[in-house]
């Protein structure tokens, strides 16, 4: 406690003295509210909300009137020349065609389609329109039509549909690229606005913890990716589908939300202004995106991938629109120490902000 | 009050900002703080708000070392006003004191309207936004800001500059009240009307020392050279002599008609600046 030499000083100045763990913790939440009150009107003002919810509503559209149609079309067709008759157990998928001229005529029809040369016992994958690296899976299946039982099987995963699959899978890519692309832009935005009113060093020298001022922001950026979470799997995954895979939903946006919101803050205090920002936004957005959607998404292997952190919590966001329980606690280990991390480190540039002046 | 001995504060290894000052602040004191830009004000007020840490010597704020009783019941005692009138743009100026008082208990919390009708901000404009207000608006906004929570010691920088003319007077008038009240004021300033004007003592800081500590009259008196200036008219012809202040006990040495005016040779504080550090304040 601070001395009081009362003097000839006025009575509002005197007994104010609150005292007791009480008094201390019911200031706390007072100060926490206020924070919370300015920091919503701030991402208001900001138009933040208006942003996530154009991205929900642009989201939902693409889904429903592009993608999950988009998506729909039939499967590749696989055609067989044969001509020693040496494969006996092929699906009823597979077309056999007559002469090799008849097939080279129908892969140029459709380019998708995939033949199949059996010369010697040995088949031969013709893919007329393909990337070595990119198309493996068209002539993984085409195999797999051919051994129906054989190593080329693909294992079923959950019970979705198709249409229901397309669905979690656009969805899941979607809430990634909101919470790592979209929302990182408004949240800095909202950020630089605050650091270059300079507001941010009047808290230096107001009564409150400073790491309150961190909490409050990172608690609202956090809400809102996971009421934007929910809202988005409800509209476009279902009621029903959305209840069986919330919890694991939730768990792994806090994550992705968490390292975000965190990296952006410490942007923010770290970069001198907006313009430097966009240029670190770019760097960020692509060293976070380009990796984890052509490893997770295409047949494109890249070994050092498992050294990604996102690469992870992408495949745990996956794997919760799928049901699919992430248990490894090592996983969960690290997210929790990069919290913590990432935490000290805004924290230290936060001071380091306030102590600056002009 | 306040007592600070042999303070130092470096910027990396070879920027030493502050070179061992010393100095201290009686309750209720209006104390100034001049110096040059660079000369260590700021970073000597950042350390004295807590903004700052790791300096040296020992900064004793109402009885207590700052270092090692450092918490959240010393900003409860202490308003800062600092250079630029740091407010959100977005929120109006109802808001932004509302706001910030927030996390002040409430028993010593002024009433937020009488406290802008005595910064005399526009009734129109307490509920626009802060980002329509003039430079001199946000000042008052941001003096009310610092003041709403009744400080024991006030920190005050640069509190005229943006104001026009009345503006400074109004602000002065408040300091002065606040002195009235109790209140000990921690004055950074370039401006020497102010110092003179308000405070009780100055220290004039350069390159992290402190020059001089003095009141300003005994600053002033010190650097006087003690001479007297008379114009007079003389058989229609105007006149001017300068004559010690023994000569006068007898009566005006010279023959005049008329005295049209009597000045001592009193040097300004920006004067004495001048002689102690040979640098001009801006």
């Amino acid at each position: 406690m601070w001395n009081h030499n009362k003097g000839n000083r006025d009575p509002a100045r005197t007994n104010h003295r609150l005292t007791g763990k009480s008094c201390k913790t019911r200031s706390i939440w007072k100060s926490l509210r206020s924070l919370l009150q300015k920091d919503f009107r701030m991402m208001r003002s900001g138009k933040f909300f208006a942003v996530a919810l154009g991205s929900l509503l642009l989201y939902t559209l693409f889904i429903h009137f592009a993608y999950v149609r988009f998506m729909d079309m039939e499967i590749y067709q696989v055609y067989l020349y044969d001509p020693a008759g040496t494969q006996r157990n092929v699906s009823p998928l597979v077309h056999p065609v007559a002469s090799l001229e008849e097939m080279d005529r129908i892969l140029h029809k459709d380019a998708n389609s995939v033949g199949i040369h059996v010369t010697d016992g040995k088949p031969e994958v013709s893919l007329y329109t393909a990337s070595k690296k990119l198309d493996r899976h068209r002539s993984d299946y085409a195999l797999s039509l051919l051994h129906p039982g054989g190593k080329y099987t693909p294992e079923t995963v959950g019970g979705n549909n198709l249409e229901q699959k397309n669905r979690r899978d656009i969805t899941c890519e979607l809430l990634f690229i909101e919470i790592v692309a979209v929302g990182f832009l408004g949240i800095a935005s909202v950020l630089f606005k605050e650091k270059q009113m300079g507001v941010m060093r009047v808290h230096a020298i107001l009564p409150l913890p400073k790491s309150l001022f961190l909490f409050s922001k990172i608690f609202l950026f956090l809400a809102t990716d996971l009421v934007f979470a929910i809202l988005l799997v409800l509209c476009n995954v279902g009621l029903s589908g959305t209840g069986k895979i919330l919890p694991g939903l939730l768990i792994q946006t806090t994550i992705l939300s968490l390292v975000m919101a965190l990296t952006v803050f410490g942007c923010a205090m770290i970069l001198k202004d907006f313009r430097q920002f966009s240029l670190a936004y770019l760097v960020i957005a692509l060293f976070v995106t380009a990796p984890v959607f052509l490893s997770a998404n295409t047949s494109i292997k890249m070994t050092w991938i498992r050294f990604h952190p996102f690469y992870h919590i992408y495949m745990g966001l996956k794997h919760a629109f799928f049901g699919i329980p992430v248990a490894n606690p090592l996983y969960y280990l690290c997210a929790a120490g990069a919290v913590v991390l990432l935490f000290g480190i805004v924290k230290t540039a936060f001071c380091r902000e306030m102590e600056k002046e002009g | 009050m306040m007592e600070v001995k042999n303070l130092t504060f470096s910027y990396g290894k070879e920027k030493q900002a502050l070179h061992g000052l010393n100095f201290s602040v009686e309750d209720g004191e209006i104390f100034g703080f001049l110096g040059p830009n660079g000369s260590g004000k700021s970073t000597t007020q950042k350390i004295l708000t807590g903004i700052l840490k790791g300096y040296g010597g020992t900064v004793s704020l109402f009885g207590k070392d700052l270092s090692s009783t450092h918490t959240q019941d010393f900003f409860e005692e202490i308003g800062v006003l600092f250079e630029f009138p740091y407010l959100y743009a977005n929120l109006s100026a109802l808001d932004n004191l509302r706001y910030f008082s927030s996390f002040y208990p409430r028993e010593r919390l002024r009433d937020v309207e009488e406290l802008l009708d005595e910064l005399e901000l526009k009734q129109d404009f307490r509920k626009k936004p802060v980002s329509s207000y003039s430079k001199g608006m946000r000042q008052r906004v941001s003096m009310a800001r610092a003041l709403i929570s009744n400080p024991r010691l006030l920190f005050l920088d640069e509190p005229t500059s943006g104001l026009d003319p009345s503006g400074a007077v109004l602000f002065r008038r408040i300091i002065e009240k606040e002195r009235q009240k109790g209140t000990t004021v921690f004055l950074t300033t370039h401006n020497m009307l102010d110092a003179d004007l308000l405070c009780d003592r100055i220290a004039f800081l350069v390159k992290g020392n402190i020059a001089a500590l003095d009141t300003p009259k005994n600053l002033k008196e010190q650097h006087s050279n003690h001479r007297i200036t008379v114009e007079y008219l003389h058989q229609g012809r105007r006149g001017e002599q300068t004559v010690e202040p023994t000569e006068l006990k007898a009566g005006i040495p010279f023959a005049y008609d008329e005295l049209l005016s009597i000045h001592s040779q009193e040097p300004t504080l920006e004067d004495i600046f001048i002689r102690y550090t040979g640098r001009r304040l801006s």
